[in-house]
């Protein structure tokens, strides 16, 4: 599903280079669960960016579903975003002005879901996600377990073949995080190819892979044991 | 769509969207904006609602007066015959009518009540080439029957009723009975030749003493229009005007005397005759709307994208989401256009809330404005300012990188703040250098010494006054405690005065032309304080009927002329009067307005009261003024005082007084208006720049707390900050503010062109401008940094 090629990424300054990623070669199948650990600095987020198209690789290539993505048009890869990715923030980012509904319903309308089938699609959400009753509050409202609720919600009510979590459980207490990698687990579980960044140990062993990098470069890429799964 | 409006209104007042501060500078902007540019396409809008206006023509005189020179004078007025003589010889021209005002008048009805309309004589193919709705009646026959008259259906609504069949009579031609005989739609105010009521042409002998309607030379007071068939370019009619000259002015013989070109005829575009006479006013007017509204939407999108740099990350999530680019254009204009939509309906209400003001400064109603010609270029160019307003931070916002989104976009270099900032410091001193220009120059003209006294005089019409009634009138008046002297005079200087030529001996030739003041008595010069300085003044014992006093350069000319070394006890022959025994020289004074001064030498001629009353007596509409100079220590009342006197000689009790030194200042409404305008607009700027200073220092304020706070902790004081952060705007202001005196010396030196009478331009007025701008940047930005940087440090950081 996803394959990068010698990828780097530097950013050049008057008498510099400054490299945050370098010839990184990576392999990810279809469903699997991946986790990316590292110290902050290490190129986690950028790497993560550069897989969910957000972000460019300075050199390398990139295919994501047999496509290379390091030479798509704006265009494909907003097609790419609207069809087969979902994104989970630490920050939560929902959007401030738009209600809970709003905010999930948000990706739907950019990919052209008709109204009808829109609300279907939404109330579905809000209903695995235990939410319905907050549909029609704003962010504000909203605890950070809810919010992160909702944005997961927001990441996967377009049905994506791949979601990027960076730090889901980062601004969550360890019951709340707990209950975000528990959902993330069940989603993979159903098919989802789930790529995610984290700094804690325990939460990182919900994926069946960790690749750990540091300043830049990829240290280890290890498949998780059933005996070092979290109970 | 309707989701991107719902959200605008959610976000509207947000803190740090700067929503309320945004529809303040476009409410302004567009306010002041849409007055002037309105005004400005009024201008354009003239006579335009005429069908088939494009082929319809002002025929224009070009006359060249003076022997020794090449410049030809033009004005578009001609003699009576020449608009039927150029339908019936010039092929080509489809129709053709004169028109001959006799101005604003009070006029009564039978039922003994007052009126006041604008008469006109016309001829019957009036509607040929200047066609209005007929309510009634056929204006053809109407046109050709004497005494007859047209009246437009404002002055049939004031009179009430069928008016078909009444008849009037005006103030100004007593015992000239009209009989009104159909009715037709009124004029709009956008024409540049104004009437209220039409009498037919054939009727010209009952209000003038000379009926000129056939003559081909001479007595040029006809306005004429012409209808040219379609296709027909004015310029390929000039061989069959000239052939038309041939025939019957004997143009040839003239120009042989003249030595070349005197006379000619011109064809100007009715819809461009007004605005061709006001282009410096449009492009003064025009450059201040668009400096206003610049100014206005610079600050409008620097706020904007101040605001939209708060909502980088906004931008990141809907590209995450899966929007375009074109999403997030969308969802910008949204908001634009719901702000643009506020403000202009906000700007809308606030003229309509300022309309008597504003009508009061542009002399005419703003619903005037209301026509095609206006209103289509300036929602063009609404739709223009919004796809721009809304394209530029549409444009910024959809470009930000999701990757530096999402971690802190608010640290970018915010050179482009400063460029926008720095155009709206260049609009603000170009507008203030202008109004301190513009108020002088107005102040030098409503105080310059215009050679004659106005304080304390007082004039009155004498129309409807009955002859043997006038001595008797000015006996009441010279018994009123406080009136020091009265006297009768033909014209004021304020008005202006008619041409004459001053002929050599035996009408050989005419040597120059002078501005006619006609009569006047033995006390309207020392009323007026023009004081004779060669020869003497008129007086009762002295002085005979048709004597003469002429001003100083008129003096000197006819020495050149004559070689004579002294004009007093010569004898002039001035064409309307004769030969006349110049009395005295009088100094030269300001005929009309310093703004449109005549620059003729002026005369005056001799009547004693009783020839006046005895010229009235023969004609009744014989004018004249009646002058009274009242002491200074009158008080007030006077002019009330004066009025009652004038009402017990007038039957409809309708007396028209007016004090001069007002009737002086009013002359100079226009530079007046334009000068208000100024200040406006200057006010408007300065607002906008002070709300954009403010936003701006706001934003780079929080987006530098963290260096403040560094520089604090480092041991810098509040003075050392200041001075950094001040000098940092100082430093694109200064430029800015050059570039913007700049623009104010190329705009002011071109106004400046209209008067004779200039206000000099001191760099002063340039340095005292520049530093009022500057020091007003500095004293703002001083507030907005004060406060930040008395934060305590501590905080400051943590909140980074």
């Amino acid at each position: 599903m996803i394959t990068l090629k010698g990828i780097y990424k530097y950013y050049d300054s008057k008498f510099q280079r400054t490299f945050v990623l370098k010839d990184i070669d990576l392999e990810i199948s279809e469903g699997e669960f991946v986790t990316i650990m590292g110290p902050s600095g290490a190129g986690k987020s950028t790497l993560l960016n550069i897989i969910g198209m957000l972000d460019e690789p300075s050199e390398g290539e990139y295919h994501f579903l047999d496509q290379p993505a390091h030479q798509l048009s704006e265009k494909k890869k907003v097609e790419f975003h609207r069809n087969f990715v979902g994104f989970i923030f630490q920050a939560f980012h929902l959007i401030d002005e738009m209600t809970v509904y709003e905010n999930i319903e948000t990706p739907l309308i950019y990919k052209g879901v008709k109204s009808g089938i829109r609300k279907g699609m939404v109330a579905e959400m809000l209903d695995r996600f235990n939410i319905v009753a907050k549909k029609d509050l704003f962010p504000a409202q909203l605890s950070g377990g809810q919010q992160q609720l909702a944005g997961i919600a927001r990441a996967v009510v377009g049905k994506p073949k791949l979601l990027l979590a960076d730090e889901p459980t980062g601004n969550l207490h360890s019951g709340q995080g707990k209950q975000i990698m528990e959902l993330l687990s069940q989603l993979n579980s159903e098919g989802i190819t789930i790529i995610q960044v984290t700094h804690n140990e325990e939460f990182a062993r919900f994926g069946k892979r960790i690749i750990r990098i540091s300043d830049g470069l990829v240290l280890s890429d290890d498949i998780v044991s059933d005996t070092n799964e979290p109970n | 769509m309707i989701n991107s409006l719902k959200l605008t209104f959610r976000r509207l007042f947000r803190t740090g969207e700067h929503t309320t501060t945004r529809i303040i500078s476009l409410i302004a902007g567009l306010a002041f904006g849409i007055l002037l540019l309105s005004e400005v396409l009024y201008y354009y809008s003239f006579d335009s609602f005429y069908p088939d206006a494009n082929r319809i023509y002002v025929v224009h005189e070009n006359v060249r007066m003076d022997k020794s020179s090449d410049k030809m004078e033009s004005y578009p007025r001609v003699s009576g015959a020449i608009a039927p003589g150029l339908k019936s010889e010039v092929p080509g021209i489809e129709a053709a009518t004169r028109l001959n005002s006799i101005g604003t008048s009070v006029f009564y009805t039978e039922d003994k009540k007052s009126y006041e309309a604008d008469f006109s004589l016309a001829d019957e193919c009036l509607f040929d080439v200047l066609p209005m709705p007929i309510i009634s009646g056929n204006p053809k026959e109407i046109l050709k029957k004497p005494m007859t008259c047209l009246v437009s259906t404002k002055v049939a609504k004031d009179i009430g009723g069928e008016v078909s069949g009444k008849i009037i009579e005006l103030k100004k031609y007593p015992g000239k009975k009209l009989t009104i005989a159909g009715v037709f739609e009124e004029l709009p105010e956008n024409t540049n030749y104004k009437y209220d009521v039409l009498i037919s042409m054939v009727s010209t002998s009952q209000f003038f003493s000379y009926d000129g309607t056939s003559n081909w030379m001479g007595n040029d007071r006809y306005y004429a229009a012409v209808k040219l068939a379609p296709g027909v370019d004015p310029k390929t009619l000039e061989h069959a005007v000239r052939e038309m000259q041939v025939k019957h002015q004997d143009i040839e013989k003239m120009e042989q005397q003249m030595g070349g070109t005197v006379l000619k005829y011109s064809f100007i575009p009715i819809k461009k005759m007004y605005s061709e006479g006001a282009k410096d006013m449009i492009l003064i007017l025009t450059t201040i709307a668009f400096a206003v509204l610049f100014v206005s939407f610079m600050n409008y999108i620097l706020l904007t994208l101040s605001a939209l740099i708060k909502r980088a990350k906004s931008s990141a999530i809907h590209k995450a989401c899966g929007a375009e680019a074109r999403n997030l254009q969308q969802l910008i204009f949204s908001e634009t256009f719901v702000l643009f939509f506020i403000s202009l309906v906000a700007a809308l209400i606030l003229i309509w809330v300022i309309k008597p003001l504003a009508e009061a400064q542009v002399g005419h109603k703003l619903i005037s404005v209301i026509n095609p010609q206006v209103i289509w270029p300036l929602l063009s160019l609404m739709i223009l300012l919004l796809a721009l307003t809304s394209y530029l931070p549409g444009r910024f916002f959809s470009r930000i990188p999701v990757s530096s989104a999402f971690r802190n976009y608010n640290q970018k270099k915010n050179k482009w703040k400063l460029g926008l900032l720095s155009l709206q410091f260049a609009g603000a001193s170009y507008i203030l250098t202008i109004l301190v220009v513009v108020s002088m120059q107005y102040n030098n003209l409503i105080t310059a010494d215009h050679g004659y006294n106005t304080e304390g005089i007082y004039y009155g019409e004498t129309q409807g006054v009955e002859a043997g009634k006038i001595s008797t009138l000015l006996n009441e008046l010279r018994t009123v405690p406080g009136i020091e002297k009265v006297g009768l005079g033909h014209s004021l200087p304020i008005d202006g005065a008619s041409g004459n030529g001053v002929f050599s001996s035996g009408r050989e030739k005419e040597l120059f032309n002078v501005a006619d003041f006609y009569y006047i008595d033995e006390n309207y010069l020392s009323i007026l304080n023009i004081p004779v300085t060669e020869g003497e003044s008129f007086s009762h014992g002295n002085s005979v009927v048709n004597d003469l006093l002429i001003s100083k350069k008129g003096a000197e000319k006819l020495k050149v002329f004559n070689g004579w070394q002294n004009v007093v006890g010569e004898q002039v022959d001035i064409s309307a009067h004769g030969i006349s025994t110049i009395r005295g020289v009088f100094p030269d004074f300001i005929v009309k307005s310093i703004t449109e001064p005549d620059l003729r030498p002026s005369v005056f001629y001799y009547y004693p009261a009783e020839k006046f009353e005895q010229i009235r007596a023969d004609s009744p509409s014989f004018m004249f003024y009646v002058l009274i100079k009242t002491s200074k220590t009158a008080g007030s009342g006077m002019l009330k005082k004066i009025t009652d006197i004038f009402n017990q000689f007038l039957p409809y009790r309708d007396a028209l007084v007016k004090n001069l030194s007002i009737e002086q200042k009013a002359g100079y409404q226009s530079a007046q208006g334009f000068r208000n305008a100024m200040i406006a607009g200057n006010i408007v700027i300065l607002l906008i720049t002070v709300i954009g200073l403010l936003g701006y220092t706001s934003n780079e304020a929080a987006r530098r707390c963290k260096e403040l706070a560094i520089r604090r902790i480092s041991g810098a004081n509040l003075p050392d900050i200041l001075r950094i952060f001040i000098l940092d705007l100082e430093y694109v202001a200064i430029p800015a503010v050059l570039l913007g005196i700049t623009g104010t010396w190329f705009t002011v030196s071109k106004w400046m062109q209209n008067f004779a009478n200039k206000v000099p331009l001191h760099w002063g007025i340039f340095v005292g401008s520049s530093l009022f701008i500057l020091l007003l940047v500095a004293f703002i930005a001083a507030v907005n940094y004060t406060r930040t940087a008395n934060r305590n440090p501590v905080e400051a950081l943590r909140y980074e």
